[in-house]
């Protein structure tokens, strides 16, 4: 809200002098200053201001002001944060108030205040950085400056973030989502995103259900749960690695098309693609199969994609952001790759027919020493054959990519293919290398079901702890009828990832796990450390303004 | 669905302000960027969560009567050798008992309305009249050359009408000795009313979808052992269609609380289920381990939960507030993060929403100031260990863990919290909901374990 009278120049600023000090000092003023409004009898934390809209809002209502303009007849309240501060003299102070994703310039002069000189200069040597505030004034013009906005689906760069310092955007989400506007927009894409699948779901007749987070067997996939205690039960409790069985038994009771969209838990490492917790989607579709879903799946992501970007190509930094960008294309429909036919073609390998057999195992464990593939113990078939699939097709899938018919054993959940024994009707989409969707024709076999989770139970016992569990609860379901059903689960969060062009997962998740710190954090320890400006790039920024 | 929302971690986001939210000035004029909606239907407390198996309430709908088990192990033994021999016998006769999908051109439903002029005893055979469908058989008869079925999917219920000499070859015969009660048919046909008024669908061609091996319960019955019914909800459903009612109803109460705050400007956001630390000193919380980071984490918990049981108010009071009522201004000490009054002494700024005498909401204008906060949390950790010294003592007595183990867990001060508060917070308030009870109150259920699809329950002995 500039009145256009005075040109902001860059003056010696005030604000510095406060925080160049040392922080632990600065603190102790602050508290100082606070307590000595509050004897003053003014609140510092006020119930409330009356604005009369907000600053996106005065932006777009006055962005058409000329260079020079100024509506002094007109009244705009306004609230935000300060989050720059210059003045050229004691009578004349600038302020950068943000709010909503934009901010404004505020203008303050002596003469056109309701206060004396001496208050004047007092109220706004108080003013800090930083703080909260309403504002009361008239608006106007200096000079319209646009700075670019991030699109999804566009390329970012971390490096021009005024605060750069990993550990504390993750840590202090706050402080990233106020500093760095592009953040909120990264976490706005991601709320899209969902919207997006709800509403594709919801208009084709899905319901949105929700089942349980704790369970006393975590089934529904293959990896290690977390383990928690019901105390008044006395009850060992998992929380949940998947929806699906849950899910499948709501088909049975005759829900005809639910999704669930919501946290899984995996005790697994934390690192650039995993978080302990993370969202997927879930859907099952009563009378469909695997082909009906790829379908369905082209058209969600495509269609998204369009409506998110404007068109079906991404730019996305897969080799880090000093290489250019590569092109991620989703127009439908996607590359389809049969594994195991592709496998052996692009490996010039010849895999036994019977998937299941001894032979097949050590064929494959040669295989793998042969191309200098890493397989940990155990090495069972299934972990082979992901190893193998991982090194040569897996690389292959920078568009979107179904690979699919997975063999039996390494999909315990789905049906057996209907024209090739051994495998099942099963596809994993790729994108830039890695699963984004997992889907199939759900087994509904009850008594080949229990026959699997047989041999889940083998793989288990050769020590491999990711082998399913079986439900005996689950099984019952099915003995009671589960209709041809189509299963399909998507994650969330790895989505998010290509579509704001983040690299690590902890971009599109607000409070990320995180290792501890070093230093355990006591009262004492954290005056000293967490009251410091952020980092260096702020506080350079501060200076430099 | 991801509504349920860590308070603490919700505030600090509130410098992730939505544009949109102060759209109607005259309507929203303070710095209220965005509502919080505290949902309880996945927050977690240990205690709080207990469900007692036992005990069948009777529901507020119309259960039929009870009756004892609807079929004896030994009957439902033989029903299942029965009928994993006819999958056998339609293996062997070439069919696939477990079909791979089935396209359908209507739900029983369309069906019904579409056809809701056609007169007794009419047919309706042109082309467009050529349907297909796909459900489960719920009912059956059959007679020398005729038989009935009734089919019923997602939509609702329609009968088939099979006549051996419109069926194709020996379906007929595959219909009497290989479908039962309980198995997943796809049908096609034309349609047809019969004279006693049953929109009916005439079929040409069946094929079995999905054999069932299990025997419904009993159709007079219903399923009315309610442990049962929690336990296997999928027998609930297909036995007491107006169950899918409810879960449908719960979609569409959170799919319109959904579509109010979109509409005003709010973002949806997903926070940590798994913290490094206690949530709050009022409920005792689930403990985890994080294998990787060889650390202990705690599932987050709903806050409020304990703090308004030491309300003697609520004896008193509550039970008589069966209209929906504001109750006002809570005293400070069982209000940790809701601000000062402005006007009244002690008291904060808060609102409880009771309907039916049961708590629905929970809101206030949230604390700001870090330092009368940080007082608030010292005061509730202090007050917590107090406790635990007492439990510890007494364990070392009396070595009864099970008992006393209640408040044996740590508590912390969340610093993180205090430090975001620091950098200041704008005027806000916030509210919670509890979604549960409102689907209880909307959909007339007694039970939460009736809004829940999979309640927790007691371990089968």
């Amino acid at each position: 809200m500039a009145s256009g009278r005075a040109r902001p120049q860059a003056q010696k600023s005030s604000a510095a002098e406060d925080e160049g000090m040392d922080p632990t000092q600065y603190y102790e003023n602050r508290l100082k200053a606070l307590a000595a409004q509050k004897v003053a009898g003014n609140n510092p934390y006020p119930h409330k201001f009356a604005a009369s809209l907000t600053i996106p809002d005065y932006v777009k209502k006055y962005e058409s002001l000329n260079s020079g303009d100024h509506l002094e007849d007109v009244e705009e309240r306004l609230a935000g944060r300060l989050m720059n501060k210059r003045s050229s003299s004691a009578k004349l102070f600038f302020y950068d108030l943000h709010g909503g994703g934009a901010k404004v310039q505020v203008m303050t002069d002596a003469r056109k205040s309701d206060l004396d000189e001496e208050e004047f200069t007092k109220f706004h040597s108080s003013v800090k950085r930083g703080d909260i505030v309403g504002i009361i004034g008239f608006p106007g013009k200096n000079s319209a400056k646009k700075t670019d906005v991030w699109v999804p689906g566009s390329g970012r760069n971390l490096e021009t973030y005024i605060l750069k310092d990993q550990e504390t955007r993750y840590r202090q989400r706050y402080l990233d989502l106020m500093l760095n506007m592009e953040v909120r927009e990264i976490f706005k894409t991601r709320a899209k995103i969902i919207s997006y699948i709800r509403s594709f779901l919801d208009q084709r007749d899905f319901l949105e259900v929700e089942t349980p987070m704790m369970n006393m067997i975590a089934g529904g996939a293959a990896a290690r749960p977390f383990v928690t205690h019901h105390n008044d039960l006395n009850m060992k409790l998992f929380m949940r690695i998947a929806p699906e069985l849950f899910l499948k038994e709501l088909v049975v009771g005759g829900l005809e098309r639910v999704y669930e969209i919501g946290k899984q838990f995996r005790n697994e490492g934390i690192d650039l693609t995993h978080n302990p917790e993370f969202t997927t989607c879930e859907f099952y579709m009563a009378f469909a199969d695997y082909n009906d879903l790829m379908e369905l799946t082209e058209e969600m992501l495509s269609g998204m994609v369009k409506e998110l970007t404007g068109g079906f190509k991404i730019k996305y930094h897969a080799n880090g952001s000093d290489s250019d960008p590569i092109e991620i294309d989703f127009t439908p429909p996607f590359r389809r790759i049969d594994m195991i036919e592709e496998l052996e073609k692009v490996a010039n390998l010849s895999i036994p027919k019977d998937i299941s057999s001894e032979e097949t195992n050590k064929y494959l464990a040669d295989a793998c020493v042969k191309f200098d593939i890493k397989c940990p113990p155990p090495q069972t078939t299934a972990r082979l054959l992901d190893k193998l699939v991982g090194h040569f097709l897996e690389e292959t899938c920078i568009n979107p990519t179904y690979i699919i018919n997975h063999p039996e054993i390494m999909s315990p959940l789905a049906k057996w293919h209907r024209s090739k024994p051994g495998l099942t009707e099963r596809f994993e989409l790729f994108i830039n290398k890695h699963e984004l969707c997992n889907a199939y024709t759900e087994l509904n076999d009850p008594v080949v079901q229990r026959q699997r989770f047989a041999d889940q139970l083998k793989d288990r016992q050769s020590g491999d702890d990711e082998a399913m569990a079986l439900d005996e609860t689950f099984c019952t379901a099915l003995e009671y009828g589960l209709p041809p059903t189509g299963g399909w689960g998507l994650g969330i969060d790895r989505l998010a990832m290509l579509l704001t062009d983040s690299q690590n997962i902890k971009e599109v998740l607000l409070f990320p796990a995180m290792k501890p710190q070093d230093e355990p954090s006591t009262k004492d320890s954290n005056k000293k450390t967490q009251d410091e400006p952020p980092s260096e790039e702020l506080k350079k920024n501060v200076t430099l303004s | 669905m991801e509504v349920a929302l860590q308070p603490l971690r919700l505030r600090q986001l509130l410098h992730f302000a939505s544009s949109k939210a102060n759209k109607n000035p005259f309507i929203i004029r303070n710095i209220r960027p965005f509502f919080v909606i505290r949902c309880c239907s996945t927050t977690t407390s240990s205690s709080a969560a207990t469900v007692d198996g036992g005990a069948p309430r009777q529901s507020g709908r119309n259960r039929r009567p009870s009756s004892t088990s609807t079929n004896s192990t030994s009957d439902r033994e033989a029903v299942r050798t029965i009928r994993i021999k006819k999958v056998q016998e339609l293996r062997s006769n070439g069919l696939d008992p477990y079909a791979y999908k089935w396209d359908r051109t209507h739900t029983a439903n369309q069906l019904q309305e579409i056809y809701i002029n056609l007169g007794n005893g009419e047919e309706s055979n042109s082309e467009s009249d050529y349907v297909s469908i796909a459900g489960r058989i719920v009912a059956r008869r059959a007679f020398g050359k005729l038989a009935f079925m009734t089919l019923r999917d997602d939509s609702g219920t329609i009968q088939l009408y099979c006549e051996k000499e419109k069926l194709l070859s020996d379906q007929f015969e595959q219909l009497k000795t290989l479908v039962d009660i309980g198995d997943i048919l796809g049908a096609r046909g034309s349609m047809k009313r019969t004279e006693k008024g049953e929109l009916s669908v005439c079929v040409n061609s069946f094929s079995i979808l999905t054999k069932s091996l299990l025997p419904l319960p009993d159709k007079y019955h219903g399923l009315t052992d309610i442990d049962k019914r929690y336990r296997q909800r999928y027998v609930d459903m297909i036995a007491n269609p107006e169950v899918a009612e409810i879960f449908r109803k719960r979609a569409k109460i959170i799919s319109e609380i959904r579509k109010t705050v979109e509409s005003a400007g709010f973002v949806e956001v997903e926070t940590p289920v798994l913290q490094g630390a206690a949530g709050g000193a009022e409920a005792r919380p689930f403990i985890t381990y994080h294998n990787s980071l060889g650390q202990d984490l705690y599932l987050r918990i709903a806050t409020e939960l304990h703090l308004k049981r030491m309300l003697v108010f609520e004896i008193v009071v509550e039970p008589k507030l069966m209209q929906p009522t504001f109750v006002l201004d809570y005293p400070i000490e069982i209000s940790p993060l809701a601000k000062p009054h402005r006007r009244h002494a002690g008291l904060t700024e808060r609102f409880e929403l009771f309907i039916c005498g049961r708590e629905m909401a929970n809101a206030f204008s949230e604390l700001t100031d870090p330092l009368d906060q940080r007082e608030r949390l010292e005061e509730q950790v202090k007050q917590h260990n107090k406790k635990k010294a007492v439990v510890v003592s007494e364990m070392s007595i009396a070595e009864d863990e099970d008992e006393s183990a209640d408040d044996s867990y740590n508590v912390t001060l969340d610093e993180d919290f205090l430090t975001a508060l620091e950098y200041g917070m704008p005027p806000a308030s916030g509210m919670g909901l509890g979604i549960d009870r409102l689907v209880m109150l909307l959909t007339n259920s007694a039970s939460i374990r009736d809004v829940i699809a999979f309640p927790v329950l007691k371990t089968l002995q």
